[in-house]
């Protein structure tokens, strides 16, 4: 990964959503000082959505409560807008189906708010590169989202038996290397399963959007 | 150092508040519907009760006593609707003093008729209207209260006609089958309306927490969170200030998240793990609840901080934990991993020959009663990893 981002001419281009002035600040001055370029900010989500239009950034690092707006819509909106533009959620651990909701509706990955500034360089910088940030607690509330559409009746999405046994040990803490280690496998084959399991949920959940709009006469030209 | 659990007393206030036991908010009571048909039941038997007199007028060797009998029994009538009819009197023991006086009244048949003629199958004043006070015990008092209703009501009417033919012997049937069928009815309506409450309640307490940990979320814990990690960038003294800093984060952020949420006896699994968390230990649970037994919850609670002491007392320093659990239908899947330094097979050998393996005794003590199994898996430089397998419902 260190590679790639070598390879890569441009700066990544950030914008921070939170609507603490505070910690958007912090967060901003941070990753600043770690060499990104931080594009934009935005305190709810309608300004979230305009101006991340305005200024397209490379990542979007999202809060989930926004006052009484909500980080889950200005995600769904910012990534139908522009699927170029990925979503690092940062949030409180507080809001497992907010976080579930997030990345259903796009976001690539999720960090809970008191990782560390090293785990927050590492998470954006892997964000830019197209990877889903995995944390042992999405990979937690992933497995439970799984078991729960076992139980729905109609064609949801299902894992393998590796991508369940992958999800697992991300969900216990392993790192995709050790992972891969144990398994024997390499290490691009466990991020894919990874991304997979990520995957099938956000495409199930389109499916599921197109299919209530069908239903209800919902009609949306722009979608 | 890697502490399983600390609740400093700044945040033991906000878990008081939050789990304190909010008022039962109102549900409906379904029985309400079922003391309506019992009242409506005999003012129409009292109706009936009277047109079969009046039917029945030749049969009658006087007309005086049964009139004024019929009079009394409307009153009675009366008084049991009202009471009835309101909480105080629904929860008293009207039921059986109304049991007490409707036998007063069939055994005042005999006033009516000779009883020879009661024998012989003259009419009964009091007929259909005198197995009111079955369905108002089973109300009450649930299948036991239908039964003994349905008895005593049954020998009243054996009595006053002094014989057991068919006819006697296929009304108390009929009274026994009506008594304790109405009598199961009204207990699991009670029950049905016990569960709302309770569900009610929850809701309650869940909502209540929701806006305690939005308002905690947009300020302390924002403030925390900066100074965690302005802190460790300056270094020296405010490291130390960042590192306290960090550890109640993330003790006010689970104690936010968990408040054990409770309902019919049963515990929440996820909250109940998820106030371990530390910044060295991760807990991961799926979104929602997952409500068992309290016992169970609180045995895989225990075998749970027992590892994890384990873990801060031979992983080493620095070693991270992570508590995962997995809801698998039939089973609950709980691990605790560490990435500290393991254990050395030979150590493991000696440790067991030497008798040191009581933490891992405990640990499997626990689950194993719980019908579960435990597996341990170690290697050096590859921490430990525990997995608890558990059933959800014993064996």
């Amino acid at each position: 990964m260190g590679a790639d981002r070598a390879q890569e001419p441009t700066v990544t281009r950030v914008m921070v959503v939170d609507d603490h002035p505070m910690w958007r600040e912090s967060v901003a001055r941070d990753l600043g000082a770690r060499g990104y370029e931080v594009v934009g900010t935005a305190a709810d989500a309608p300004g979230a959505v305009r101006i991340a239009a305005a200024v397209n950034p490379d990542v979007v690092v999202m809060d989930l409560q926004l006052g009484s707006t909500s980080g889950v819509d200005a995600t769904r909106d910012i990534v139908a807008a522009a699927p170029d533009t990925r979503v690092l959620v940062l949030s409180a651990s507080a809001e497992a189906d907010d976080v579930l909701d997030a990345v259903k509706s796009g976001a690539s990955g999720y960090l809970v708010k008191s990782a560390s500034l090293d785990e927050l360089d590492d998470a954006v910088r892997r964000t830019a590169d197209g990877d889903a940030v995995f944390s042992a607690g999405l990979a937690g509330l992933l497995l439970g989202e799984y078991r729960r559409l076992q139980d729905a009746p109609n064609d949801a999405p299902t894992l393998t038996e590796r991508e369940t046994e992958v999800l697992r040990m991300v969900s216990r803490g392993l790192s995709a290397r050790q992972i891969a280690t144990r398994l024997s496998l390499s290490h691009r084959t466990v991020e894919n399963h990874v991304q997979n399991t990520l995957r099938k949920l956000q495409l199930h959940n389109r499916v599921e959007l197109t299919r209530y709009a069908i239903e209800h006469g919902i009609t949306d030209d722009s979608g | 150092m890697l502490r399983s659990r600390k609740s400093p007393r700044s945040t033991v206030l906000i878990v008081a508040k939050a789990a304190d036991p909010t008022p039962s908010p109102a549900a409906p009571d379904f029985l309400l519907p079922l003391w309506r048909a019992v009242v409506v039941f005999r003012l129409f038997a009292w109706v009936v009760a009277t047109g079969s007199f009046a039917r029945e007028w030749d049969s009658y060797p006087d007309h005086v006593i049964p009139i004024v009998l019929l009079a009394l029994m409307a009153g009675w009538t009366v008084v049991v609707t009202l009471a009835y009819g309101t909480d105080a009197g629904r929860r008293s023991r009207m039921a059986g003093y109304d049991l007490i006086v409707t036998v007063g009244f069939i055994a005042a048949n005999g006033l009516t008729q000779p009883w020879a003629d009661l024998h012989a199958g003259a009419p009964v004043l009091t007929s259909l209207w005198a197995t009111g006070p079955i369905f108002a015990l089973a109300v009450e008092r649930g299948r036991d209260g239908g039964f003994t209703g349905a008895a005593v009501i049954g020998a009243a009417l054996i009595t006053v006609r002094q014989r057991l033919g068919d006819q006697e012997i296929f009304n108390t049937t009929l009274f026994f089958v009506a008594g304790v069928t109405l009598g199961y009815a009204a207990t699991t309506t009670r029950r049905a309306t016990t569960r709302l409450r309770e569900a009610l309640a929850a809701e309650g307490a869940i909502a209540e927490r929701e806006r305690l940990s939005r308002s905690i979320h947009d300020g302390v814990l924002q403030v925390l969170a900066i100074v965690r990690r302005r802190g460790s960038e300056i270094g020296g003294a405010a490291a130390e200030l960042s590192a306290l800093a960090a550890h109640q984060e993330v003790a006010l952020r689970s104690l936010m998240t968990s408040g054990p949420t409770t309902a019919g006896g049963r515990v929440d699994l996820f909250a109940t793990l998820r106030l371990r968390a530390s910044s060295r230990v991760e807990i991961v649970t799926p979104a929602g609840t997952l409500l068992l037994e309290r016992e169970m919850v609180e045995e895989i609670d225990a075998a749970v901080g027992e590892a994890l002491t384990n873990v801060a007392a031979h992983a080493g320093d620095g070693a991270q934990a992570w508590v995962t659990v997995e809801d698998r239908g039939q089973h609950v899947v709980v691990s605790v991993r560490d990435d500290g330094v393991g254990i050395a097979e030979r150590r493991l050998d000696d440790a067991q020959r030497t008798g040191h393996l009581g933490v891992a005794q405990s640990i499997r003590g626990r689950i194993i009663d719980l019908g579960g199994t435990v597996e341990l898996q170690t290697s050096p430089g590859a921490g430990t990893e525990w997995e608890l397998t558990v059933p959800k419902s014993r064996p």
